[in-house]
């Protein structure tokens, strides 16, 4: 175990699982090198300045107190040292009977009921590693409910225990028991929910990184603030009310964890049980009811986690999905572009085999010179659809131009042309009036594709004969345009059209079902909007804004 | 270099590939003819055109593989070398159903498309030699008498003289005159070429 660890840059220590990240580190030349038995007595320290700083409010002088966030700090040590663990926490409890509370107990009892703790958090503590032996405890809901699930038996069987034997040995009045049970309990499982994911994230470096990374913005500042507020203002009438207004609470840490989901609701809730304690210390507001505070603010805290937990993991897949989609697009797009680049690929080596042929012919003159030129001219074609394609997915940026729409079904319908001769479709094409847009034209050639391609799959259930998809375009008021693409197939049901635009829906089987989403993105990124109709033949719709109008000289004319 | 009166009709709408074509294949020494369209093509054809046709799948209007139908038709005996920006199986399947000489890829491989043309024109002669040879037997066979071409089908049937002589009416001597004849006429010296020659007759 002890090859497994590595001191950190605080003298906390990373298990083996961070090697990886403390590894980087180990490379900085601005890491310190902290010898190896520091983390013990660093541990003790911190433990004691925990348990002097969190003794409030204390139950007949004993370390039964509301909240108590050391068995936290001790568990993750656990975490990362084992059974190695115990000697310190137990000389930590100790130091902090003598030191913090001066033996209320006695030696003898005192030895014992620290033995009885450590075995106990000992407990929780190889729960947590079996569970948890590899990977971050706080990375998903299931995680975090086993997690909360061991702390929550845990610590309460823990503080059975404890408090039985403190009072068998009189310590606490006979009658008392229960509540005592309950006093600590509750402390300690507070102390546990409450602070222990904080102190997880920031003895690593990775999340220490990602802590600062979310945290570290004006926006933290602004939800601290009304939680502060909150609590100043909920303070003084909750001894009254009986915590009436607590749940205003919630405010600030839904904030916190919708936008910066775990860490954020992590730094959030330790700083809401500061303010808490703060509060009570401060407005001697102490009295029974106080462990009812404690037990809403771990309910506030499980709560803010959960959500956190959800937001980061819908975050996660939404990057994930952004990422595919962004990789599907770069396919489509390619595909597209394959034809685009072929013709001045075909015609630049055409013509350099044609210059060889010409040096070999020992041929210097204007033929030579003008072969030379056009591939000059081919290159730069090729270069500038290659530089299209890097333009846009690295951007995302759409290169606009003035496009008629015309021009844009011509060429897209050509692409179209031998399959659906193949398949026996017939393409009509409406009348085209003298529109145009601005608009990235590879961009609306992929969406154009895309639903043709679409149309085509939607004809080709029906017999041939039947076959017909329609194109047309008309203007709008507000200088728009609508074009529609119609197909004689079965169209969309309703239930369908519900679920058309939803990534990954398909009802083919080769398809990603990112087409459409895809399309649709382009047509809104173009300011316009593109829709399915329900209908007893398909009909996709799209409307774009028009580029004023042109001169109806189109070059789709003459061709 | 190559027989000058063959010809490499180029119909694709890309005028960049077309001209480069051109240039390639005149420094090569082929004569080569430019069209921007299937349309302009067949508006211009002539049954006399000899050498082969390098088609361009995708093109504006009508397209390659419709192109091909069409020349088919009209009974064009060019052969067809087929150029598609993808290697797309189902075109390539059609292009060669459809007689299609050769299927190149965009962006190609200039010894396969010399190959591809070579071979092309090599197909093409040796079509219109068997076609030549064919209209030249026909024409023989319309030399014969009503007789000879009775005494010819029965011939070529695999019957004897003898048994020739009996069905027609007429003497085995006759028969061997009449064989003697039309083999002569139609410039045969044994059986299984007048056999050949037969099967044209309808």
């Amino acid at each position: 175990m002890e090859s497994g660890v590595l001191i950190t840059q605080y003298g906390m220590a990373c298990r083996t699982d961070e090697m990886h990240n403390a590894g980087q580190s180990e490379n900085n030349p601005m890491r310190p090198s902290l010898p190896r038995y520091l983390p013990y007595p660093a541990f003790v320290g911190l433990y004691l300045l925990f348990d002097w700083a969190t003794y409030i409010d204390p139950l007949y002088g004993l370390n039964i107190t509301p909240w108590n966030p050391d068995p936290a700090l001790g568990l993750v040590f656990w975490l990362i040292y084992g059974r190695k663990a115990a000697l310190p926490w137990f000389i930590a409890l100790l130091a902090g009977e003598c030191l913090v509370r001066g033996l209320p107990a006695g030696w003898p009892l005192t030895l014992l009921s620290s033995a009885w703790l450590i075995v106990g958090y000992g407990t929780i503590g190889e729960a947590l590693r079996r569970r948890f032996s590899s990977g971050d405890i706080f990375d998903n809901r299931r995680r975090l409910a086993i997690w909360a699930v061991i702390v929550l038996a845990g610590t309460m069987l823990n503080a059975l225990g404890y408090i039985s034997l403190l009072s068998l040995t009189g310590k606490i009045p006979p009658g008392e028991w229960g509540a005592a049970a309950l006093r600590f309990g509750i402390g300690d499982m507070v102390g546990l929910v409450v602070s222990m994911p904080l102190i997880w994230m920031l003895v690593s470096e990775r999340g220490r990184a990602r802590l600062k990374e979310t945290v570290w913005r004006w926006e933290t500042l602004g939800y601290l603030a009304l939680a502060m507020f909150v609590l100043w203002s909920v303070f003084g009438s909750i001894v009254r009310s009986d915590y009436k207004h607590f749940y205003f609470l919630f405010l600030p840490l839904i904030w916190a964890a919708s936008r910066q989901g775990l860490y954020g609701t992590a730094l959030m809730v330790f700083v809401l049980q500061l303010g808490i304690i703060t509060m009570v210390k401060w407005s001697h507001a102490v009295n029974l009811q106080f462990y009812e505070l404690q037990l809403l603010d771990a309910v506030l805290a499980l709560v803010g986690f959960f959500i956190g937990i959800v937001v980061d993991e819908l975050r996660k897949v939404a990057d994930e999905l952004k990422h595919t989609m962004r990789l599907a697009a770069a396919g489509e797009m390619a595909a597209a572009l394959a034809h685009e680049l072929n013709q001045p690929l075909t015609a630049l080596s055409t013509y350099g085999k044609a210059c060889e042929y010409l040096l070999e012919r020992g041929e210097s003159g204007d033929i030579l010179k003008s072969a030379i030129g056009h591939m000059i001219v081919e290159s730069g074609r090729a270069a500038e659809v290659v530089r299209r394609l890097r333009d846009f997915f690295r951007t995302g940026a759409m290169q606009l131009e003035i496009i008629e729409a015309s021009a844009l079904i011509a060429g897209i319908s050509r692409q179209f042309t031998p399959q659906f001769h193949e398949h026996g479709i017939e393409l009509v094409v409406g009348q085209m009036p003298a529109l145009a847009v601005n608009a990235d034209r590879l961009q609306m050639e992929l969406v154009l594709r895309n639903l043709l391609a679409n149309a085509q799959d939607a004809v080709l259930a029906v017999p041939r004969g039947l076959r017909r998809i329609e194109l047309s375009v008309e203007r709008l008021g507000g200088g728009r345009l609508r074009l529609s693409i119609e197909d004689s197939g079965a169209g969309i049901s309703s239930t369908l059209a519900a679920r058309l635009f939803e990534p990954f829906v398909s009802s083919k089987a080769s398809g990603l079902g990112l087409g459409l989403v895809l399309s649709r993105a382009i047509v809104e990124a173009h300011g316009g909007k593109l829709w399915a109709e329900v209908g007893n033949h398909g009909i996709f719709r799209f409307i774009l804004p028009l580029a004023g109008t042109t001169d109806s000289q189109g070059e789709y004319g003459e061709k | 270099m190559v027989k000058s009166n063959l010809t490499v009709f180029i119909v694709d709408d890309d005028p960049a590939v077309r001209d480069a074509l051109g240039l390639l294949l005149g420094v090569r020494g082929y004569r080569t003819a430019m069209f921007a369209s299937g349309e302009d093509f067949l508006q211009g054809w002539r049954r006399e055109w000899a050498g082969c046709l390098l088609i361009d799948i995708r093109m504006s209007g009508m397209d390659g593989l419709v192109l091909q139908r069409r020349l088919t038709e009209l009974e064009c005996l060019l052969p067809v070398i087929i150029i598609t920006g993808h290697g797309d199986v189902t075109l390539a399947r059609q292009a060669f159903k459809a007689q299609a000489s050769d299927f190149l890829e965009k962006p190609f491989d200039h010894d396969k498309l010399m190959a591809a043309i070579d071979e092309a024109f090599s197909r093409e002669a040796e079509t219109r030699g068997r076609l030549q040879r064919q209209a030249h037997s026909l024409a023989l066979l319309d030399g014969l008498t009503p007789r000879e071409r009775e005494v010819m089908q029965l011939v070529v049937t695999g019957q004897h003289n003898r048994d020739i002589a009996p069905l027609l009416g007429i003497s085995v001597r006759t028969v061997e005159v009449h064989k003697a004849r039309l083999m002569d006429k139609l410039g045969v010296d044994n059986v299984a070429d007048l056999v050949r020659i037969s099967m044209l007759d309808a």
